[in-house]
Order: structure tokens, then C-alpha cells, then sequence
């Protein structure tokens, strides 16, 4: 059953007409302001890594679990995990822009101040690009080893490449689970480098897993109303409903378990993080934030019928792409622009890195069937039913 | 006060769904059907569907609404104190204290919503339908009354699908 994917002229015309907006976006940004526009970079770098660390995270949880009723599924977070050596190679052009959204990177800040000094050995520049280089090749490399093997099975067969691809997602999932945490703390959390939250590495990786899981169901979604999927049941949408649900829950329970113990410590280096975000705009994003990522997703996925049906999946999921942006602006502006200002600028620049992950994930699904020959589960996730 | 059923036992559970298909198109419904593990077919199948989520539902929602009432009446309106200097609607330290108490509740009210719905209690003598049915056989329970007349064309069918006794 060779059925590959063909991508349409209208969808790459798409693709690069949004690419265009971005570069447009981001020149005009820097030549009027190029503080605002680092943070912007910073946000939808982060946002898409997220979304395929998450693939990755979700790809590999199916494998270890030996999952069935995803086997046919694989290839998607497989192309949205393709999306890594971009970001590798727009992390490392951070380096002309850190001094607009990194404290710690100014020589003259850190020496007047003690408690930055004493983080130095961690959070310095050759370091944090170091950590940088070092995380991305780690993915990447294990990425595509799951990849080739995912694609050597298509065409051998057996048992032999899935045992091992299981394997290979043991490492991986440690992996990812140790460099995302410092990741995050690096990129979002050292943005106000006296702040400190332990939950905030788990809360962010948990961010990722949730919007990951629903950019799977969303692209697995549209595939399947173009006619690709025709085995896709009620039952599929469930099990993708409750990663979404699942992930919506874990992330909720970490958030709240964030603030509140930091509310009622009330330990004034600990608080200050929350009282930035306590003025104005920010005030509206913290609730906006509960309800957009957990409160909305948790009542509308619990019944069993909207669980398992598009015309309730679909809206849920497009609030909650919005969702991320909303945390990681939430997160990055008060710390780098310090006004809530937002424009054609974000807009722009987040379109254009839209584009540029949707050109990728659908260029790599062109690359080998979409549903996967050989797969040792592929009949079960046929007949999945419940 | 002793009603009568008919027994249908089976050893598996191709023979168990073939049996409950033919039945069903029949339309001879069985009362009960014990199985050692859950049966699809017959889950969907069955007329009664169970409403136990919805009510689960309803009471988190009300034990939710009522605990954070009783403790904002309990801290904010009859006594407030302060604590750590904390305003008297301490929200945040409200929510721990009431996700857990409503999953009490729920686990509660659903075990007396269950109990009472299928009329169990504490000491009651077990009816048992047949000694294996909580065993490796699947058993489907008929009421005799309800299909007095052709009683006998349903023992047929039950003979015929590889009834084993």
C-alpha cells in the first residue's frame, strides 16, 4: 500500500507566501525595533522547538508503551520532530541578539551583582552556547536514528527494527526529559536570572508534550478530511483526546502547584516573578493562561462523545495553539519588552515561523509513505475500536 | 419471592456474541450477562447503559461549588483570621483543600449511587445464578416470565450457538 502524500502548489505557495510575511516581519522589526523583535525571535523559536520536542516525546512514549492504536499515525510526529536542525540553526543566531533579551549576558550588570556572580559558572555566554550545541546534537542525531530505523522497517519488516527502535526511544525520552528541562530553564527561565521555580522545568516540558499532542490530532485531522487516513476512527480521536486531556491536566496541576506555593511562601526573590506579572495586560494573561491550556480543554474533552469527535477537537485545539503563545508571551515580554505590546510585528513573525514548520512537516511527509508499511502493530491499529 | 430464569452458559466468547446476536435480532434480550472479562459486543449491545459518569459528574461539580463555599463562609464571612498575612479569601489555599475533598466525595456518593441502583449492601446473601459464572464461563441470565412463550425456540437458539449446559 505505497500512499505518499502529495503536497498541492496552493499549500507550498502557502507555506512560502507566510515564510515571506516572517522575513518581512523581522526585517522591518529590526530596522524600528530591535529589542522587541530579539523577543519575538526568542518566542517562536521556542514555541516550535517545543512542538517537536513534544512529537518527539510523544513518538517515543509509543514505542516504549509498544503502543498499537498510534502505529499508523507515526509519520506525523516523526515530521514534526524534521523541524529540528531549523531551530538548531536559528538558536545559534541568538548569539547576535542575546544582549537584547539576556540580563546576564552584560559584563557590567553581572559585576555589580553578587547573586549573579555567583550563578556565572553556569550562565555565561560560551557555556549557554555550548549547552546549546550539545542539546541540539543530541536530539537531532537521535532523531534520526529513530527515523532510518522507523524507514528501514518499511521496507525489511520484522520485529527486529521495532525492538530496536524501542530501545533507541528509552535513551531518547531520558535525554529529552534532562537537556528540555535545562533548556527551558535557560532559554525562558534565565531571562530574570534571579528568579528561580523548580516546577518550571517540568511545567514547561509539559507545556510542549500538550500543544505537541494536539498539532499531531490537528495534522492528522486535516490529512484525514483530504482523504488520507481512511482507517482513521472515533476511537483514534479519543485516544488523541486524552494525550490532549492528559498532558491539559499534568500541565494545569504543575501551574498551579507553581504559583501557589510560591504565593504562600510569600519569600520576596520568589514572588517578585508573579508581582511583574500581576499589572495590567499580564493580570488578564495569568487567568487567560489557566483557562485557555487547562480549563477550557478539561470540560470540553470529558464527555465521551465530544472526546471523540472534530467539530469539538478542532476548536479546542486551535485555542490551544493560541494557548502557548499566550505562556510563553506571558513569560518572555514582561521580562525583555516590559510593556505588553503586541502587533503586526508578533503577528507577522509568528506566521512566518508557522509557515516554515508546516513546509517542513509536510515536505517530510512526502518523504516516505504516510502510513507506515511493516509495522508489527499496524493491525491492531486498524482495528482499534472501544 | 422466586422468579424464574433460564441459564445459557458458554465456554468462550465467539460462541457467547454469536448466541447474543442472534437473540438480539430476534429481539430476546437477556437480563444479565456475566463474563470473566469485559465483552465488547455485549457492553454495546445491552439496552441499559450506565449513567454512573454523569452523576459522578454532577457530584464533583456540587461537592467542588459546595466546599469552596463552605470554606469561604467558614474563613472570609463568619471568622476571619489572619494567616501569614495572607487576605481573608486566601483562594489559592482553598483549592488543595477542595480537589481533594471532592474526590472523596465522588468516590463516595458513587459507591452509595452504585450500591443502591444495583441493590447491594453490607451482608447481603449473593444471588448466584450459576457456581462458574464468577469463574472462566460466560452466562447469560434470561427471565422466564418475560419470554414465557417461546421459551422453548430460545433454548434452541442457546443449544445450537454452543451452549454447554
Amino acid at each position: 500500500m505505497e500512499d505518499r502524500l502529495i503536497l498541492s502548489n496552493k499549500f507550498k505557495m502557502l507555506t512560502y507566501a507566510l515564510m515571506g510575511v516572517g522575513v518581512v516581519s523581522f526585517a522591518l522589526g529590526f530596522v524600528f525595533d530591535a529589542e522587541r523583535t530579539w523577543a519575538n525571535y526568542l518566542l517562536n523559536n521556542y514555541y516550535f522547538v517545543s512542538l517537536a520536542i513534544g512529537a518527539a516525546f510523544f513518538a517515543a512514549i509509543q514505542y516504549i508503551t509498544q503502543s498499537g492504536w498510534s502505529a499508523m499515525f507515526k509519520r506525523v510526529p516523526e515530521a514534526m520532530v524534521a523541524y529540528l536542525p531549523f531551530a538548531a540553526v536559528f538558536f545559534l543566531i541568538l548569539y547576535f541578539g542575546m544582549h537584547s533579551v539576556f540580563e546576564w549576558t552584560h559584563h557590567e550588570v553581572v559585576s555589580h551583582d553578587h547573586i549573579l556572580q555567583h550563578k556565572s559558572p553556569y550562565l555565561n555566554v560560551p557555556f549557554f552556547f555550548a549547552r546549546v550545541v550539545v542539546f541540539f546534537a543530541a536530539w537531532i542525531i537521535l532523531s534520526k536514528v529513530l527515523r532510518k530505523l522507523s524507514l528501514k522497517e518499511d521496507e525489511v519488516g520484522g520485529m527486529y527494527y521495532f525492538q530496536k527502535s524501542e530501545l533507541y526511544s528509552k535513551i531518547f525520552i531520558f535525554v529529552l526529559a534532562f537537556s528540555f528541562s535545562l533548556f527551558s530553564v535557560d532559554m525562558l527561565m534565565s531571562l530574570e536570572p534571579h528568579w528561580f521555580s523548580t516546577m518550571f522545568a517540568g511545567k514547561s516540558f509539559m507545556a510542549g508534550v500538550l500543544h505537541a499532542s494536539s498539532i499531531i490530532a490537528l495534522i492528522v485531522i486535516i490529512l484525514s478530511k483530504q482523504g488520507k487516513f481512511p482507517l482513521l476512527n472515533h476511537s483514534h480521536l479519543h485516544d488523541f483526546t486524552r494525550y490532549i486531556f492528559m498532558s491539559s491536566i499534568v500541565w494545569g496541576y504543575f501551574n498551579f502547584a507553581e504559583f501557589m506555593l510560591i504565593w504562600y511562601g510569600n519569600i520576596p526573590e520568589e514572588t517578585s516573578w508573579f508581582v511583574h506579572r500581576w499589572h495590567g495586560a499580564y493580570k488578564i494573561l495569568f487567568f487567560a493562561n489557566i483557562v485557555i491550556n487547562w480549563a477550557i480543554p478539561f470540560l470540553v474533552l470529558m464527555p465521551r462523545k465530544s472526546s471523540r469527535s472534530k467539530l469539538f477537537m478542532i476548536p479546542v485545539i486551535l485555542l490551544l495553539i493560541i494557548g502557548q503563545y499566550t505562556e510563553l508571551y506571558y513569560i518572555i515580554w514582561p521580562a525583555t519588552v516590559h510593556e505588553a505590546k503586541f502587533g503586526l510585528l508578533e503577528i507577522g513573525t509568528f506566521l512566518g515561523y508557522a509557515g516554515l514548520f508546516s513546509w517542513v512537516v509536510g515536505t517530510t511527509l512526502t518523504k516516505a509513505s504516510l502510513v507506515p508499511k511493516n509495522h508489527p502493530y499496524m493491525e491492531e491499529s486498524i482495528q482499534h475500536h472501544f | 419471592m422466586s422468579k424464574k430464569y433460564i441459564l445459557g452458559v458458554f465456554d468462550d466468547e465467539a460462541t457467547l456474541v454469536d448466541a447474543f446476536e442472534k437473540l438480539k435480532d430476534k429481539g430476546v434480550m437477556p437480563v444479565e450477562v456475566y463474563t470473566p472479562y469485559p465483552v465488547h459486543e455485549i457492553l454495546e449491545g445491552m439496552p441499559i447503559k450506565t449513567r454512573i459518569t454523569h452523576a459522578a459528574f454532577f457530584y464533583g461539580l456540587f461537592a467542588a461549588l459546595g466546599i469552596l463555599g463552605f470554606l469561604t463562609y467558614a474563613a472570609v464571612i463568619d471568622w476571619p483570621l489572619r494567616y501569614g498575612g495572607k487576605p481573608f479569601n486566601a483562594f489559592p489555599s482553598f483549592i488543595v483543600v477542595t480537589i481533594v475533598a471532592t474526590i472523596l466525595s465522588i468516590t463516595l456518593l458513587t459507591l452509595f449511587t452504585f450500591s443502591a441502583r444495583a441493590k447491594v449492601f453490607p451482608g447481603k446473601k449473593a444471588e448466584i445464578f450459576h457456581e462458574r459464572a464468577t469463574d472462566d464461563k460466560f452466562v447469560m441470565v434470561f427471565d422466564k416470565d418475560g419470554i414465557a412463550n417461546d421459551s422453548e425456540s430460545l433454548k434452541a437458539i442457546l443449544t445450537e450457538h454452543g451452549k454447554i449446559e
